[in-house]
């Protein structure tokens, strides 16, 4: 216990703690700087790597094969709230942290040309690749909610002071936008805190069920050593409910794993608040709303053209590998397993969000004659297929609840994040490399590069290809294993769907051939087009290791870590909808062929009356 | 020796031979010996080494499974030799029978555990997966059956011919290049670096990636090659990157594919969500829960369960439609499959350059001609042959029509335009896409193994005739057939080469005695065209489309022999500076030839004197189960006027002598047509294309399909794409800002009322209590007498009120 606490607290507060030890960097260090900088993002990712070789569970090591959270820590922290310091790793988190702390060294590297305010710019680096480990590490509510915020600030400032010409605009664009969601989020948290109430799990959980939802932490060491096993959750479970009735804790919660058991065991989050839909009905639309700003989907995404044009190049490695990936993180962990009722009811509009981002940042991206902003809207289009395959709710009574498609889906949306992880941040530094010659982005000025960077080039090329959805490469995985779940779900969306493989590859090649093929370049600057350097060469070799690596051996690398998670929140809610159907009579009689299984025997349950 | 664990490892082995070739050249290829030479000897040996495996895989194969099938028409043709007899008595619920012969038994790896079918004879297993979701499993394996084998030794045969004639051909690469076909923006040609090492990197890649499609076990593996030639086409036909025409090829090439790859996704979509697997043969796994080994159904034995191996709608699809609640679920299903068989064809469409998609081949011309004579004979449009044939049982009757009618509209459309190009490769990229034709014609009518066989025929005189073009154009630096002539004098080689390829595209032949290897497979996909005009007399058009394209085959073909050939040179200058090729390049134009002639001969190898060739017998070993067994024609449920013959009915002794005489008669036409124009010129080409200007100018002009495209699909897109960006900036963006504005006004009017009204008040409050302070410094005189005043009367006062309110409360 203790040592995850130092771990994952390390992991997520070690670049802070390099963010405040340049603060007494003197001014004028600029290189000392970057270097500490560097050097903290890489000792982050190697604890995040070390955590990655497969370990047995004794250590802090991953283990493999286990759905449940691992490397769990659950302090108390504001106990009249219910606020905890809580935090765990499962296969949907882990690998989001690692490609954080992946991404982090690459763009901190990434980072060199940029001359202004250095020191400045490191803090704020460091201070944002905390903000963005907690949110991704923190199983509190509140916790999340709070590193959710402090991700915005330092990227606030990061655009505002080191972007481009617009860089107040896009600023401020990206700040009220995702403040639009956190408010959003807020509002959901709080309707949800204050319904939650956890004595109405007593009689749902099995002891297993309880100890992973950790809301029995505090119990433990109140009750003597030899109450072991079984027995001893039961009297956590007691003692809990005393303390509740006595009024020395409160049944709210803000534990992550806990309104997860009581959106989908419990009534909690039923009752009927406005227009005839229940709470977890509108906690799920505003949660959705936040989300997909940060995802984004159309038509909530025209932040984000902007903030990537402005934004520095590493600056938006990052906001396209990592902060865009909050918001499907913040789907899969928060939205559908809390609001699972919502979730069913309005997945064909989730799906159809998806598909359309995907087609219209399609059609959009080949549009644009601004190179970054292509690429921008190619994320647009990219992460639609991350919402779509979170979205495909093909299990039904009539099909005997074959979730199976659903787990492709969502498996697929998950190393889609990945993998766009990858190539976004690919792409957006082979555009940072030519701007940083150059300075300017028009598509229709450049031309012939291969003859002057081939080694540049020929990375690009590799990264780009990866966009365009190549096997062999990381962009093909996702993309593959999403469009064909979605025809279970829908085959219309479907066919929408499959149709983005060619505009896909239709904005890319044609940027790619505008850009780096041909004879000779068309632009300004001609004489600053120099081979690439030692650095840019490591950054886009890393990117280029990692997209074939991740394309060629998806399991290996991703899938193993990853599956059983997402198939237990697939199978979670799969067990809910059953559970909703048995409930309804109409359902029930669609589902009476195929037997409905008690997700949760009874004779397992807890109950405080025993 | 256990086949079942070596063709697994050889062919695995030679598969991956390239893609070691193509590591090594991409990483190292610059400083592979002088400027790269050495990467041509790397790849060179890799594609040799595949070669040479492929043929000991062949003769692993022959070995345990001989090369003669007994009879055609016995129903159980299909099971090799050894194959066990069927075991019909034990009933059991699943659809298709197994008897473990077990490599897994005697100690094997578990990954080559074979099952011995009841069917034709395969082996199918996964090397490793990707990705596992519940029941659901994407693998990368293996099926192998003779097709495989047959298929791999053609590949590597042929691209290791082309390694070695590529090694002259792009010697020019080697040292710095003058580009003539790029001029700068200064006027001078562009000056460039030699890419000789790329060349070979990419070839390698290309080879890796159709064996990889030849090999593949599972729909998915076949998408994930499938999706890697085009891009190795994408490379290769764009490997001039500076010219403009290369690089828009290339993307035209790859967009077009995907094209295809569209339609494609949506018959995967269809298969993987009714059907839950991507394998082709039924799959040996072990049960998790049990740890029994049982067998899963792939997708074959799934549409086509044993013992009759008759199509039917797997259970899947009609699961599939009974969960949208259709009530005919079999007819629905029965759609399912037909949207599946499209769905795949698709892809086959785009990437073997059939109508409508045909348009990217002529275009992919742009790339060296090495390049041209891969793409266009062993691989890539080959992909598209084959794959229609692996996935061959599962083309519902109505899918074969389709098939079928694309087919025979591709070779008519393609051999027209053919008649007028001057392009000496662009005739040959219509000759190309016209042969496609064919063969998807053949296999829409039904003759599985005639359409194979012409895949490997026409593999083998294709890239003869491409090879043979390219060294014409490296000798006289020009693809215009108008500035040729005579050249047989100075290329010998050369010129009789292509002569045989000529005659071999043809269909030469003395009838029922001998021929060149297009002779027979020309004639068994004629004949199967007549025996599919008797039982579906709607259709039996095509049959004379067919014919009347073989005329005009061979007319293209012997014009282009004659115009570049024969008679007098019509450019001295380029007549002058021709040469015959190095050895490199002309030596596999030899090997090419004898294969072109004598692959599809009826030569008895080994003892067992059957009928018919050796390859027609490979072939039939890999018949699909339920094709070569159907007894009669078969009729097609939605439509059951479409009517598939037996191929077996094509050996009819009255169909085939008809079919000999036809495709011979109009071989002999074209022949004697072209001879008449451009050998003897008794007629004038230029007469009769004054003529008919119009057709001329439609023929000209490729059908005008490119503009049609355009018109219809390229500016569509860019005008719907220009919506949705003006859509962002114009709608979504105004919102945001409009809404931002507003916030503005308000904030400017809150402004406003707080200066007035609330600043006003907390103004006025102030205002207020300074006045009064004012007023009440007044009374701060500084003399002490006054002070003492006001405190006797305040106290006054103040005992007054007190007395007053504090009295008549205590006289309370």
């Amino acid at each position: 216990m203790s040592s995850a606490l130092v771990l994952l607290s390390l992991v997520v507060f070690l670049p802070s703690v390099g963010a405040l030890a340049l603060a007494f960097f003197p001014r004028k260090s600029e290189d000392a700087s970057r270097w500490f900088a560097l050097a903290t993002t890489v000792v982050t990712f190697l604890l995040t790597a070390w955590m990655a070789i497969p370990g047995d569970g004794k250590s802090a090591q991953f283990q493999l094969g286990v759905a449940e959270m691992q490397n769990v820590f659950n302090v108390s922290w504001l106990p009249s709230f219910g606020v905890q310091y809580y935090m765990g790793v499962d296969g949907i988190s882990f690998p989001l942290v690692l490609l954080t702390t992946f991404l982090s060294v690459l763009a901190m590297g990434a980072a060199w040309p940029i001359a202004k305010h250095v020191k400045g710019y490191c803090i704020l680096f460091l201070l944002l690749e905390t903000g963005m480990l907690g949110a991704f590490v923190a199983l509190d509510f509140f916790l999340f909610f709070i590193f959710w915020e402090v991700m915005l600030l330092p990227m606030y400032f990061l655009i505002g002071i080191w972007g481009g010409p617009r860089r107040e605009y896009a600023a401020i664009k990206f700040f009220l936008y995702t403040m639009l969601g956190g408010v959003c989020m807020v509002v959901a948290l709080l309707a949800l805190y204050f319904n939650s109430d956890v004595t109405k799990l007593i009689g749902k959980l099995s002891p297993a069920e309880w100890r992973a939802t950790h809301l029995l932490d505090a119990y433990d060491s109140r009750i003597d050593a030899a109450v072991t096993g079984d027995a001893r959750t039961f009297k956590a479970v007691e003692l809990m409910q005393a303390d509740i009735a006595s009024g020395a804790a409160t049944e709210h919660t803000f534990n992550i794993l806990a309104m997860q058991q009581l959106g989908q065991k419990t009534d909690a989050f039923d009752a009927v608040l406005l227009g005839g839909k229940s709470i977890q009905w509108w906690a799920f639309v505003l949660l959705f709303i936040g989300f997909v700003i940060k995802v984004p989907s159309v038509p909530f995404h025209t932040w984000l053209p902007d903030a990537h044009v402005e934004a520095p190049t590493p600056i938006s490695m990052i906001l396209a590998g990592v902060l865009l990936k909050l918001g499907g993180y913040g789907l899969i962990r928060i939205c559908y397993p809390i609001c699972p009722d919502a979730a069913h009811d309005l997945a064909y509009f989730v799906v159809t969000i998806g598909v359309v981002s995907m087609i219209y940042g399609a059609f959009a991206a080949l549009n644009q004659k601004d190179f970054k902003r292509l690429v921008a809207y190619s994320s647009v289009s990219h992460m639609g297929y991350v919402v779509a395959g979170l979205g495909v709710w093909s299990a039904a009574a009539a099909t005997g609840y074959d979730a199976d498609y659903w787990k492709m889906g969502m498996n697929g949306a998950m190393f889609q994040m990945i993998a766009h992880g990858i190539s976004s941040a690919g792409m957006f530094f082979m555009v940072g490399v030519l701007y940083d010659r150059v300075h300017h982005r028009n598509l229709n000025e450049f031309g012939g590069l291969f003859a002057k960077m081939p080694v540049y080039c020929c990375l690009a090329w590799v990264i780009f290809l990866a966009g365009v959805g190549l096997p062999g490469l990381c962009g093909f995985i996702g993309e593959a294993c999403v469009t064909l779940s979605v025809w279970k779900f829908s085959p219309v969306l479907a066919v929408v769907t499959a149709f983005t493989v060619i505009l896909t590859a239709g904005y890319i090649l044609w940027a790619f051939q505008r850009v780096y093929l041909g004879a000779e370049y068309k632009g300004p600057h001609e004489e600053a087009l120099v081979p690439s350097t030692w650095r840019e060469r490591a950054i886009g070799a890393t990117l280029v290791a990692a997209a074939i690596l991740f394309g060629v051996l998806p399991y290996q690398t991703v899938f193993r870590y990853m599956t059983p998670s997402v198939d237990k929140v697939v199978a979670d809610l799969v067990a809910w909808q059953r559970r909703d159907d048995a409930v309804a009579p109409a359902a029930a009689m669609a589902g009476a062929s195929t037997e409905p299984e008690a997700a949760t025997p009874a004779a397992n349950a807890v109950s405080a009356n025993e | 020796m256990d086949l079942a664990s070596t063709l697994p490892t050889l062919l695995g082995a030679a598969w991956l031979l390239p893609l070691a070739s193509f590591v090594i050249v991409w990483l190292f290829g610059p400083r592979l010996g002088h400027a790269g030479k050495h990467a041509g000897y790397v790849a060179t040996g890799a594609i040799l080494g595949s070669f040479v495996l492929a043929l000991i895989a062949l003769l692993s194969w022959t070995g345990k499974h001989g090369v003669f099938v007994e009879a055609h028409h016995d129903e159980s043709h299909a099971g090799a030799p050894t194959a066990p007899p069927r075991s019909e008595s034990s009933p059991s619920k699943s659809p298709v029978q197994f008897r473990l012969v077990a490599a897994a038994a005697e100690g094997e790896h578990a990954d080559y555990a074979h099952y011995d079918h009841e069917g034709k004879a395969y082996y199918t297993g996964d090397w490793y997966t990707l990705a596992k979701f519940g029941k659901l499993q994407l693998t990368i394996g293996y099926y192998i059956d003779s097709l495989t084998v047959v298929m791999f030794c053609m590949v590597t045969l042929i691209a290791s011919c082309i390694h070695f004639y590529a090694q002259g051909y792009m010697h020019d690469e080697l040292h710095d290049v003058e580009d003539h076909e790029v001029t700068l923006s200064d006027g001078h040609h562009l000056h460039r670096r030699g890419r000789y090492h790329r060349f070979f990197q990419y070839l390698s890649l290309f080879c890796f990636s159709m064996l990889g499609v030849v090999l593949s076990g599972n729909m998915a593996m076949t998408f994930v090659f499938w999706e890697l030639v085009g891009v190795c086409s994408y490379f290769l036909i764009g490997f001039y990157i500076e010219r403009k025409s290369a690089s828009t090829a290339a993307n035209k090439a790859f967009i077009v594919n995907r094209v295809g790859d569209f339609g494609m996704l949506i018959g995967m979509m269809a298969l993987w969500s009714s059907l839950g697997t991507f394998n082709f043969g039924d799959m040996a796994v072990e049960d998790a829960a049990s740890g029994e080994t049982r067998s899963q159904a792939g997708i074959f034995s799934q549409v086509r369960p044993g013992p009759s191996h008759e199509l039917v709608v797997p259970e899947g699809m009609k699961q599939a439609a009974a969960a949208t609640g259709s009530e005919d679920t079999e007819r629905c299903g029965y759609w399912l499959l037909v949207i599946a068989g499209v769905g795949i064809f698709c892809g086959c469409v785009g990437k073997s350059a059939q109508f409508p998609l045909h348009t990217w081949l002529p275009d992919a011309m742009e790339g060296p001609t090495p390049v041209s004579a891969l793409v266009h004979s062993a691989t890539m449009v080959a992909a598209g042959v084959y794959l229609a044939g692996r996935f061959y049982p599962v083309f519902a009757p109505e899918a074969l029509l389709v098939i079928a009618v694309i087919g025979c509209i591709t070779l008519f459309i393609a051999a027209t335009i053919a008649i007028t190009a001057v392009d000496i490769k662009r005739v040959l990229a219509y000759s190309t896409v016209s042969q496609l034709g064919y063969m998807m014609f053949a296999l829409g009518v039904g003759g599985w193994v005639a359409g194979m066989m012409h895949l490997v025929t026409h593999a083998f005189f294709k890239s003869l005739l491409f090879m043979c073009s390219g060294s014409v154009i490296h000798a006289v630096h020009t693809n215009d057939m108008t500035k040729m002539g005579g050249l047989r004098k100075k290329m010998p080689w050369t010129a009789y080469t292509m002569l045989v390829g000529c005659l071999a595209i043809a269909g030469a032949g003395i009838p029922f005695l001998v021929g060149f290897s297009g002779y027979y497979s020309k004639d068994a996909i004629i004949a199967q065209a007549i025996a599919y005009k008797e039982v579906n007399p709607l259709w039996g058009v095509t049959l004379f489309v067919a014919a009347g394209g073989a005329a005009t085959t061979a007319f293209y073909m012997f014009r282009l022999w004659y115009m570049t050939f024969s008679g007098q040179p019509r450019d001295a200058h380029k007549y002058d500076h021709a040469h015959e090729s190095p050895k490199v390049m002309y030596y596999p134009l030899v090997v090419l030839s004898v294969f072109a002639i004598a692959v599809a001969w009826p030569i008895t190898i080994v003892g067992d004197a059957a009928e018919g060739s050796p390859l027609v017998h490979l072939l039939n070993q890999a018949v699909p189960d339920g094709v070569g067994s159907m007894e009669g024609a078969v009729r097609g449920t939605l439509a059951a006027s479409v009517a598939i013959p037996s191929e077996h009915a094509s050996h009819v002794d009255a169909i085939h002598s008809a079919a000999t005489m036809l495709a011979f008669s109009t071989a002999l036409g074209g022949f004697l047509l072209a001879t008449l124009f451009y050998g003897w010129k008794y007629l004038d080409p230029a007469e009769v294309r004054n003529q008919f200007p119009q057709v001329y100018r439609f023929l000209w002009n490729k059908w005008w399909f490119d503009e049609l495209y355009d018109a219809l699909f390229v500016k569509p897109a860019h005008l719907l794409a220009a919506v949705a960006a003006w859509l962002d900036k114009n709608v979504l963006d105004r919102i945001i800002d409009g809404s931002a504005k507003v916030t503005l006004v308000a904030s400017r009017y809150d402004d406003w009322f707080d200066r007035l009204f609330v600043d006003g008040l907390v103004n006025w409050f102030g205002r207020w209590t300074y006045g009064v302070g004012l007023a009440f410094r007044r009374l701060q005189t500084g003399s002490v007498r006054q002070y003492a005043m006001f405190v006797v009367l305040g106290t006054v006062v103040l005992f007054f009120l007190l007395s007053l309110f504090l009295g008549t409360a205590v006289g309370r």
